[in-house]
């Protein structure tokens, strides 16, 4: 027995030695399937579906037949290197960063770049050149015209890179196990290097996903051409996300690392509806402080839901993934409210936008908007382009960023662009941070602090804040009381995200064409270097 | 970076080689924290100095408490040397059991083995009814003279319970900053029967069937039936600025033996500006931190940071700040549900007998003085694939068999490997086509292994456990063997989750990474026997 068993490990080790020898010479590659077993009709992966009950009802699960598919299939892909950013006192900062290498239509128009299968798997409308999208729109470097960039005719949001697998379809045998169209994940290594290199975006890009989608992230790592002494992998940490697995978690103490020259695809279910965000786990204070953080939220299946919220719930509460029982699992955040609401709010037509699975309508907004906060350290910055070793425990935050922007960049609309050192123009900071709430409404705002050195406060002038999330979580009882809260500021750490919705509804307090703001009442924050007045700080328009 | 290895780096120049291969064999297994202390009802403590250990290889002068008699060591029985009189950072964690009805007293006498020039020392107790008899008056409670001592008997009602922390009330942005400060537990009067039923009773017999012991100090925080546990940790967070500890040495160095109250017999530090250069848990500096309680290279910081859990153990942390500022400590793998705050259970305003309102937090800020106890699992649950790696094929190895209970957990076999194995996914493979003896079918391609690079902690596969790694990949896991393996392959392969202060730059130990305000928690398969016994 034990000597078979031996025997099998051996032949293991073969095995995976040979199947190392014989995995294909190309290291870049993206996945996007068409469909999985968990999303097994194709034609079903490219739109939500409806909600209309649990996925799997009582004790059943995988191996059995599902009760109903739920979500759909999400790709997005993302460079890590590097690039330039420009500061409120117009200096170009650099940066470690991930940028764009998919939905790139969308990214430079301030949406989340992610994408269901027919999307990302599409092909470019022409060549990519370098500096892409710009080029491709048309545009020439250097000749930009002035705010907000024109960005309509480029509506490709395909994945960079993305070509026929020529080698695999001239082989019979291998052409009968892909896609007739050569699609397989195969991609040009020159189209992914001439965009992705010195394309790193502050923040990094957006990404948007649904409850029960499966979500394909794929990070290439093009490498940082300004700093060649540096052989940096990137790894992607989806920060606050439930009962992770270490493989995935990006933490590369725990688990794998990407090289330079090298793809890996992090597979997710999305986990339960809130506002998480990501960030490199290599060297955290590094490679944070240096710029590699993102936005991304996950919205509640109540979205998809048409009838009574709290039924609709009560639906959720069949499939035991995402029931919330306060006596069986002590982290569940959103039992039925404790009192059924009525009104508008609580009943969904499958139009209506919601926070998180509330049952009750309490976190419902018309418009949303990613808030990330941020700092950079000048000096760390300048001493992170050289070839010297940075010094952590001195590390002074000087800009003070909303979506990567300081005062008064953030309230510009649009992407902001940087020209960097390889000549060209690169969209660097896609996310303009005015929030516009239509007269009315009411918006929520998705605020993440990824700061490594201190904590920031944000304070609304104006419209007062109303807390419905924290750390990802509906701020509920486990007896399903609403413990929301109206405050005038929010305090955040490094690490954490809390949900505001701003609501406008009153439209003679916030009337049609007013304007609000969110500011810093850290007032040294209100700067940018050595200009003092600036910083974190932006408008809300009532539209 | 595995901790051992680190250390022996570190070390190099203070150490014999011949010492230090003995060194990294003694310290590789460590794997142990729980939360250790002492009990008693009558502590005699002492402050006085010692220098503690950094990674960097720094000894930085500094004060702190000894426990000299009246406690006895929990939960380590004869392991634990806590009450051996050795100065220590953080100071002994005081644990004590609120009476059944009415109150209880218990005393801390405190004696102050400064230097002279130190002056008097004390120690506040936020949240207790404090009576005190010796000493001197001092401006928040009376004090220990240099050599002298003060009582402190601090009130413990029959409703109080969980952690609280302990700090001195005199001169404190000096003498806190120095090391003067330590938790107090205090356990609940009664156990909620839920505590002895459902998920806590089979977690208890699953320890049991595989020859674990059980380190709680109870079954419950407090006497809720949310605040039940099975595993416990507690981790304490306080800073170090080398500068005002090299100012304050080279005073005390100046000013010899002084005598204590005469003129210029007292110290002048600057205690601002504030650049601390350590960020420390329980007093350690990460890679110190996961390595052994008590572990001898460390006299004076006995405590570690090295949290290790079963799928499905509810896992309470007993979060404290201590030093001058606020970390934002960032729990990997899950969220935390915060019980309670400096021992007040938050409750439900409707149903406070049943249910809990404290927020479900990732990242717990700490905050000086404070004290929170929070709850967390992880079992995997929703990851749409079997962490097990499964074998659907009944005829091979890695076939098992997964009977979800009420809650879809495999919980009716305390003694299998995939115990507490979440069975909507059993089965469900990740990888489209794995090489090894796993299901295949699964979403993901993984690439080529030649593009990673390897973590330390990574147990070689993307499946939890040994068995499942072994399958899958064979017994070196997929490192290279110029890797270094913290986790191995064959013999633990859990999922490691790193927590951390998320300022990130607080895990850095004197501008080095790593250090600092980190840990490796790992949940480990029921394969690897989790032993906190030192």
């Amino acid at each position: 027995m034990a000597i078979r068993k031996l025997h099998q490990v051996y032949l293991l080790t073969l095995v995976v030695a040979f199947g190392a020898l014989a995995a294909r010479a190309q290291s870049f590659q993206i996945q996007c399937p068409a469909s999985t077993i968990t999303h097994p009709t194709a034609a079903n992966n490219n739109a939500e579906p409806a909600y209309v009950g649990a996925t799997y009802t009582g004790t059943t699960g995988y191996g059995t037949q599902p009760a109903h598919v739920n979500g759909a299939i999400k790709c997005q892909q993302i460079s890590g290197g590097d690039g330039f950013a420009t500061m409120g006192d117009g200096t170009q900062t650099y940066l470690f960063a991930f940028g764009p290498l998919s939905g790139l239509a969308d990214i430079a128009n301030g949406l989340p770049g992610t994408g269901f299968p027919k999307d990302f798997n599409s092909l470019p409308p022409g060549t990519l050149m370098p500096g892409d999208p710009a080029t491709a729109n048309g545009l020439t470097a250097n000749t930009w015209p002035s705010y907000p960039l024109p960005t309509g005719a480029f509506g490709w949001n395909g994945a960079v890179g993305l070509a026929p697998d020529t080698d695999c379809l001239a082989d019979p045998v291998c052409a009968a196990t892909i896609p007739a169209n050569g699609l397989d994940g195969h991609v040009d290594p020159r189209s992914v290097m001439d965009v992705g290199v010195m394309n790193g975006n502050m923040p990094a890009p957006l990404m948007a996903i649904d409850e029960d989608d499966e979500f394909f992230l794929t990070l290439t790592n093009v490498g940082q051409v300004m700093r060649p002494d540096l052989f940096e992998q990137h790894t992607v940490h989806f920060h606050g996300y439930p009962n992770a697995s270490a493989f995935y978690d990006g933490v590369p103490d725990a688990s794998v690392a990407i090289n330079i020259g090298g793809s890996f695809t992090y597979y997710y279910l999305a986990p339960d509806a809130g506002t998480y965000f990501w960030h490199c786990h290599i060297t955290p204070p590094e490679h944070l402080q240096m710029g590699m953080v993102g936005q991304i939220y996950v919205r509640p299946r109540q979205n998809r839901w048409s009838g009574a919220l709290y039924s609709g719930l009560q639906a959720q509460q069949n499939d035991l993934r995402t029931k919330c029982d306060r006596a069986s699992d002590i982290l569940c955040s959103n039992p039925l409210p404790a009192v059924p609401a009525a009104g508008p709010d609580a009943s969904n037509d499958g139009t209506k936008k919601y926070a998180y699975n509330d049952g009750d309508g309490s976190t419902r907004y018309d418009v949303e908007y990613p808030l990330q906060i941020h700092g950079f350290d000048p000096n760390f910055h300048f001493v992170g382009m050289t070839f010297n070793p940075e010094g952590f425990t001195d590390m002074k935050d000087k800009y003070f960023l909303l979506n990567g922007r300081s005062y008064p960049d953030t309230v510009t609309p649009g992407p902001l662009m940087t020209q960097t050192t390889d000549g060209l123009v690169h969209f660097s900071q896609p996310l303009s941070s005015i929030v516009n709430i239509p007269a009315g409404g009411k918006a929520l705002l998705r605020i993440a602090d990824l700061d490594v050195t201190e904590y920031q406060t944000l304070a609304s002038l104006g419209i007062p804040m109303h807390v419905v999330g924290y750390n990802a979580k509906l701020l509920r009882d486990q007896a399903g009381n609403n413990l929301d809260y109206y405050t005038n500021s929010i305090t955040l750490a490094g690490g954490e995200s809390l949900d505001v919705i701003l609501d406008a509804s009153d439209t003679t307090k916030y009337p049609s064409g007013s304007t609000f703001y969110l500011y810093t009442p850290n007032l040294d924050h209100l700067s940018n270097d050595a200009e003092n007045f600036g910083g974190l700080m932006t408008e809300v328009h009532i539209n | 970076m595995n901790p051992s290895t680190k250390k022996t780096t570190i070390s190099m120049t203070r150490l014999l080689p011949a010492v230090l291969v003995v060194l990294a064999l003694l310290f590789t297994r460590a794997a142990n924290a729980a939360a250790p202390g002492v009990t008693g009802t009558a502590f005699h403590l002492t402050a006085k100095p010692a220098f503690v250990s950094q990674p960097d290889g720094n000894a930085v002068y500094s004060w702190g408490y000894s426990c000299d008699s009246g406690g006895s060591p929990i939960p380590f029985g004869a392991a634990g040397t806590a009450c051996g009189g050795a100065m220590q950072i953080p100071g002994p964690t005081l644990i004590v059991t609120a009476p059944a009805s009415g109150s209880a007293t218990f005393t801390v006498t405190l004696t102050d083995s400064l230097p002279p020039a130190a002056g008097n020392t004390s120690i506040l107790f936020p949240g207790f009814q404090v009576a005190t008899s010796g000493g001197v008056a001092g401006l928040l409670t009376r004090e220990a003279q240099p050599g002298s001592s003060v009582t402190y008997t601090v009130t413990v009602p029959s409703t109080a319970a969980g952690t609280h922390s302990y700090y001195s009330g005199t001169q404190s942005d000096l003498q806190v900053e120095m090391g003067l400060y330590g938790a107090i537990i205090v356990l609940p009067s009664a156990t909620p029967p839920a505590c002895s039923s459902g998920i806590h009773s089979t977690n208890l017999l699953a320890q049991g069937a595989h020859s674990e012991t059980n380190f709680r100090l109870a079954p419950a925080a407090y006497n809720h039936p949310g605040a039940c546990y099975d595993r416990e940790y507690i981790f304490q967070f306080s800073e170090i600025d080398p500068r005002i500890h090299r100012q304050a040495e080279e005073q005390i160095l100046a000013l010899g033996n002084c005598v204590a109250g005469t003129a210029g017999c007292s110290l002048s530090v600057a205690t601002e500006p504030y650049v601390p250069a350590y960020f420390m848990v329980n007093g350690r500096s990460m890679p110190d931190d996961m390595d052994a309680n008590y572990a001898p290279e460390y006299p004076h910081q006995p405590y570690n940071g090295n949290p290790h859990m079963h799928p499905g153990e509810l896992v309470l942390l007993r979060i404290v700040g201590q030093g001058r500022w606020q970390h934002p400590f960032h729990e990997h793998g899950n969220h935390v549900r915060i019980l309670a705050r400096d021992g007040n259970l938050i409750r439900s305003a409707t149903d406070p007998a049943n249910n809990l309102a404290g927020p479900l937090l990732f990242t717990t800020t700490t905050t000086p003085g404070m004290a929170m106890d929070g709850i967390f699992y992880w079992t995997g649950k929703g990851l749409n694939w079997d962490a097990f790696g499964h074998n659907t094929d009944p005829n091979k190895t890695g076939h098992a068999d997964c009977f979800p209970d009420g809650n879809g957990y495999n919980t009716g076999d305390p003694g299998a490997i995939n115990y507490f194995e979440w069975c909507q996914d059993h089965n469900k493979p990740v990888q489209a086509a794995p090489v090894g003896n796993v299901a295949s079918g699964g979403p993901a391609t993984l690439p080529d292994p030649n593009i990673f690079a390897n973590g330390p902690w990574f147990g070689g596969s993307p499946y939890l456990g040994p068995d499942a790694t072994v399958r899958s990949v064979g017994s070196t896991g997929t490192t290279p063997p110029s890797g270094t393996i913290a986790n191995s392959p064959t013999e633990e392969a859990g999922f490691a989750f790193m927590w951390h202060s998320h300022n990130e730059r607080e895990i850095t130990t004197n501008n080095i990474f790593p250090g600092g305000m980190l840990m490796m928690m790992l949940v480990d398969s029921r394969e690897f026997k989790i032993d906190e016994s030192n």
